[in-house]
């Protein structure tokens, strides 16, 4: 349980220091189970932080949103930190980066919070529609989530709205932090992320299927990338125009070559976070392709991304013993 | 105009109907979410959920169109390709979703002598025939209202059908709806006064089940005294760049242009852009006048809220509520603009 | 540009194609003429005004019409060897076939310049739509005053129209200001930035109009001397740029506030932008 009170203090601290510009945590939404990224930028913004099992969002992805634009004569670039909120998903988005060179450590102050999996707002929404406050939901020791309506409680159990990422996750707590906020979760048993091994059960024209149904709805709308902490090129080959590797045309096929591009260039790279799901306007299962990969990097080089940030990226290293029996 | 009724039952005789004449779209449910798609069996017809996830804009100004084709090699023949005028009924299209239609009608049919009319856009408009579907449940970020406009507004549709128990109430609105009707078998009744009274007070409680409200009042003028408002910066601090407002939004224009080939045949399409997009105004000298999240954020808000009004007299936006409802970040437009009047300037 | 298809290009042969600098910033001008008879013989435009030239395969991209409307058997375009249109441009040779499409916005007031002086300022590449109205002056030459063009570019490489200014020189109806940014063996004319040529030259703005187009740092210095120099606001005309893509005003992207400048623009003049509310 994160007590509010002691994350808007170490907020407060953080903020404060010379070396931080601003910290990057949640507030409330402005309807039903939304949450919105908070910036403080000084100790008064801090206020507004708070936690609960609705801060699904990994903020991971705004050290790198960060535009870096031409600088005036005279002008000199800022080297500030950047305080962050962490889960112990988005402190593993956090040590990839840092692992691929994309930010270094010094470049951000790590807010911990020991998570114990976060709400699907797909779920919640669908289970109480037409909320037009904001309503927060508690959990209890009792693996069930509290929430109020109109003067009603409701107690769920936590399996019905848990995410389904977070019902698989192996790492609550966050790996890499310079404050953490409470007490580090126990370790739990994680379940197999079942998606995935429902698919493998299928043939491959009814995954083909399957796959076909959901691309062809894609309207490129690249949010997945955008939610994504991983997804962080500085031009995506995407919109490259020489060469042009994807066309435009928003049809069956290009949509395929960028979905199924897409998690290719996450392999070894995805920490499971689940952003790029909840973030897709048209419900595409993009973790089941992100975890399908993961398994098969796992298997096979015995790889896991965002643990340590001293280890090689995985596609940037190289064993003499690496399997090479899928090259024919 | 005329007021009939249609018994709830008699719903898929008359869509059967239609599909045996004519083309017939309407709202499905595919992977959890409302499409509007061809319909070939009335029964895939959902009128259950409130709007469709893309905006039915795409029916008129498709995501991806071929604009000619150009043969390869040397002789570089160019090609129209030919554009299906023949009629083709959209039905159960909510009153918010077609107004956007009369929004954009401008940009690409034109206004004014000597405006370029986009071919596709028009032949594609005037080719459709609206029945539209009163709201009865308007959702949680419905606001409609706030654009005088009404969840059961008959003024953006051909034909327009109001759920009032067990029997629709239509209302046919146009000639273009007139002469529907008149090509249908006699499965019509007319309406009783009763029964017209039963769809005001379903209009009426539609209108109070909105909750949220956006005051524009003043924003135009508003918003000419605040381009350089450290506002801005704020607002776009949490954006992330992605593309679903702007493609989710049934007043949303901009389209890109590319030549795309196969090896004998070439295509010029054009396809949906986003404004949020850093490529999108990225000069091919390396410049970009909107090289931040803040230009881009700050350009859409001036688009609709006050461009829009000042090339064409109107708000582009409908009050449908999808930029709220699926922003990652819960960048709310309706609070964007109440801090907008707030603002110290 | 059908009368169906605003979209749909003429086919334009390329007749002739000159180079007019070269080096990393290439420029070639392209004499480009309709296939078409009809096209051909309907086509008119104003100095100003601008033309989408199509590869096929490649794209389209907006430029200035750098010929003058006197000349009516062909337009040409200069363009510069920039991105993946022009470099695709500057591949194709005399014969090959293009399209085209316009023209398009707006045009210098030509027309309302009658009997006045013109000062023409311009840098690299930015002389591309000067050329058109110094022309179209040049073939109405009774109807203005004195002309003074002042043009300059980083090296003397990249000066465009070398020999134009050379044949205009010969005459002394008109009087012509290059400049090149650095020092250059052989080079005996002014040597510095456009902004400094047009302060040393300290032209009267009396019944005089300014038309300055360039890199944007240089028409920002350019207007700044200008007014320094007595010329009111609506004597000094420049143009807009923004990217393009349908250049009819519907794809969205040349905003400039509620301007497009494919349509409303690209001639401006610097009363009209000055308070303008946009990112450019």
């Amino acid at each position: 349980m994160v007590e509010n009170k002691e994350l808007i203090k170490v907020v407060e601290e953080t903020v404060s220091r010379d070396d931080v510009k601003y910290v990057v945590g949640y507030k409330r939404g402005t309807y039903g189970f939304q949450i919105k990224p908070a910036f403080a930028y000084s100790a008064k913004d801090a206020k507004e932080f708070f936690y609960s099992p609705l801060c699904a969002k990994n903020l991971a992805t705004y050290p790198l949103l960060e535009e870096k634009l031409p600088l005036r004569r005279g002008e000199e670039a800022e080297h500030k930190k950047i305080g962050i909120v962490v889960k112990g998903c988005d402190s593993r988005a956090i040590i990839q980066i840092i692992q691929e060179k994309g930010l270094e450590r010094e470049d951000v102050v790590l807010i911990g919070i020991p998570c114990k999996g976060v709400i699907d707002p797909k779920k919640i929404a669908k289970r109480f529609p037409k909320q037009s406050k904001f309503v927060d939901v508690e959990e209890n020791n009792n693996d069930e989530y509290i929430l109020e309506i109109g003067g009603t409680s409701h107690k769920i159990p936590k399996d019905e709205l848990l995410s389904d990422v977070c019902k698989s996750c192996e790492y609550p707590n966050p790996l890499l932090y310079d404050i953490l906020i409470g007490e580090a979760e126990e370790e739990f048993q994680p379940e197999h992320f079942n998606r995935v091994d429902e698919l493998k059960e299928k043939t491959i024209e009814e995954r083909w299927e399957y796959w076909e149904k959901h691309f062809q709805n894609c309207i490129r709308c690249y949010a997945c990338r955008e939610a994504c902490p991983l997804c962080y090129c500085k031009t995506c080959m995407v919109d490259l125009l020489e060469p042009q590797w994807v066309r435009r045309s928003v049809n069956l096929s290009e949509n395929t070559a960028w979905n199924v591009m897409r998690a290719f260039h996450l392999a070894g790279r995805c920490i499971s976070c689940g952003e790029c799901e909840r973030a897709c306007p048209v419900n595409i299962p993009l973790m089941e392709l992100n975890k399908f990969v993961e398994k098969e990097v796992k298997e096979m080089f015995n790889y896991t991304a965002g643990l340590d940030t001293e280890e090689k990226p995985f596609l940037g290293s190289f064993r003499p013993d690496d399997p090479e029996d899928f090259i024919s | 105009m005329e007021q009939l009724t249609l018994p709830k039952e008699k719903l898929p005789e008359l869509l059967g109907e239609i599909g045996s004449k004519f083309e017939l779209i309407g709202p499905k449910e595919e992977n959890g979410f409302l499409a509007f798609r061809k319909i070939n069996d009335p029964k895939e017809v959902n009128l259950d959920i409130l709007l469709s996830r893309v905006p039915p804009k795409s029916l008129i100004f498709q995501q991806t169109e071929t604009l000619f084709t150009y043969a390869k090699g040397k002789d570089s023949k160019v090609q129209t390709p030919k554009i299906d005028e023949s009629v083709r009924v959209i039905f159960g299209i909510r009153p918010c979703d077609a107004r956007g239609y009369d929004i954009i009608d401008p940009v690409f049919m034109g206004k004014k002598e000597g405006d370029y009319i986009d071919p596709f856009y028009t032949k594609k408009r005037n080719r459709s025939i609206l029945i539209g579907l009163s709201c009865n449940e308007p959702d949680t970020n419905c606001f409609c209202t706030s654009f005088d406009d009404s969840p059961a507004n008959t003024k953006h549709v051909d034909i327009l059908f109001t759920d009032i128990g067990d029997t629709y109430f239509v209302e046919v609105v146009t000639e273009k709806g007139e002469d529907l009707i008149k090509n249908l078998s006699k499965i019509f009744s007319k309406a009783t006064e009763k029964e017209s009274t039963i769809r005001k007070e379903t209009e009426r409680a539609a209108i109070k089940a909105i909750s949220r409200k956006m005051n524009t009042e003043g924003t135009v003028e508003k918003l000419d005294k605040m381009f350089d408002h450290e506002f801005w910066v704020e607002t776009a601090r949490s954006c992330i760049g992605c593309g679903i407002c702007t493609y989710l939004c049934p007043t949303c224009h901009c389209f890109d242009i590319q030549d795309e080939s196969t090896l004998k045949l070439g295509g010029r399409v054009r396809v949906w852009d986003s404004c949020m997009y850093e490529e999108y105004t990225h000069h091919a000298s390396g410049h970009n006048p909107r090289p931040s999240r803040m230009n881009r954020v700050r350009n859409r808000v001036y688009h609709k809220f006050n461009y829009f009004p000042k090339n064409d007299g109107i708000f582009g936006c409908t009050g449908c509520g999808r930029c709220i409802d699926y922003c990652p970040v819960n960048i709310d437009i309706i609070e964007v603009i109440d801090k907008v009047k707030e603002a110290n300037i | 540009m059908t009368d169906e298809n605003p979209y749909q290009p003429w086919i334009a042969k390329i007749i002739s194609i000159k180079e007019e600098a070269s080096g990393e910033r290439a420029i070639k001008t392209f004499r480009l003429e309709f296939q078409d008879e009809e096209v051909k013989k309907k086509f008119t435009f104003l100095p100003g005004q601008c033309i989408m030239v199509s590869v096929f395969g490649t794209g389209e991209s907006m430029f200035a019409i750098s010929s003058s409307p006197t000349q009516k058997d062909y337009i040409e375009v200069s363009v510069m060897r920039y991105g993946k249109l022009t470099k695709a441009l500057h591949l194709k040779e005399e014969g090959e076939l293009v399209g085209a499409r316009g023209p398009y916005g707006n045009s210098f007031k030509i027309d309302e310049w009658k009997g006045k002086d013109i000062l023409f300022l311009g840098g690299g590449i930015g002389q591309a739509p000067l050329r058109s109205v110094i022309n179209y002056c040049k073939d109405n030459r009774k109807d203005y005053g004195k002309i003074d063009i002042v043009y300059g570019a980083r090296t003397s490489l990249d000066l465009c129209y070398k020999d134009e200014f050379a044949e205009m020189s010969k005459k002394d109806d008109l009087s012509i200001h290059l400049s090149i940014d650095v020092e250059e063996e052989g080079w005996d004319q002014f040597v510095g930035f456009v902004p400094d040529n047009l302060k040393r030259l300290n032209p009267s703005p009396k019944n005089t109009i300014a038309i300055t187009c360039g890199p944007p740092i240089m028409i920002k210095f350019v207007i700044q001397n200008l007014l320094e120099l007595g010329f009111k606001e609506d004597q000094v005309y420049t143009t807009l740029e923004m990217r393009m893509k349908c250049g009819i005003g519907i794809c969205g992207r040349c905003n400039i506030g509620n301007l497009y400048v494919c349509k409303d623009g690209p001639v401006f003049s610097y009363d009209q932008i000055k308070d303008i509310q946009g990112d450019m």
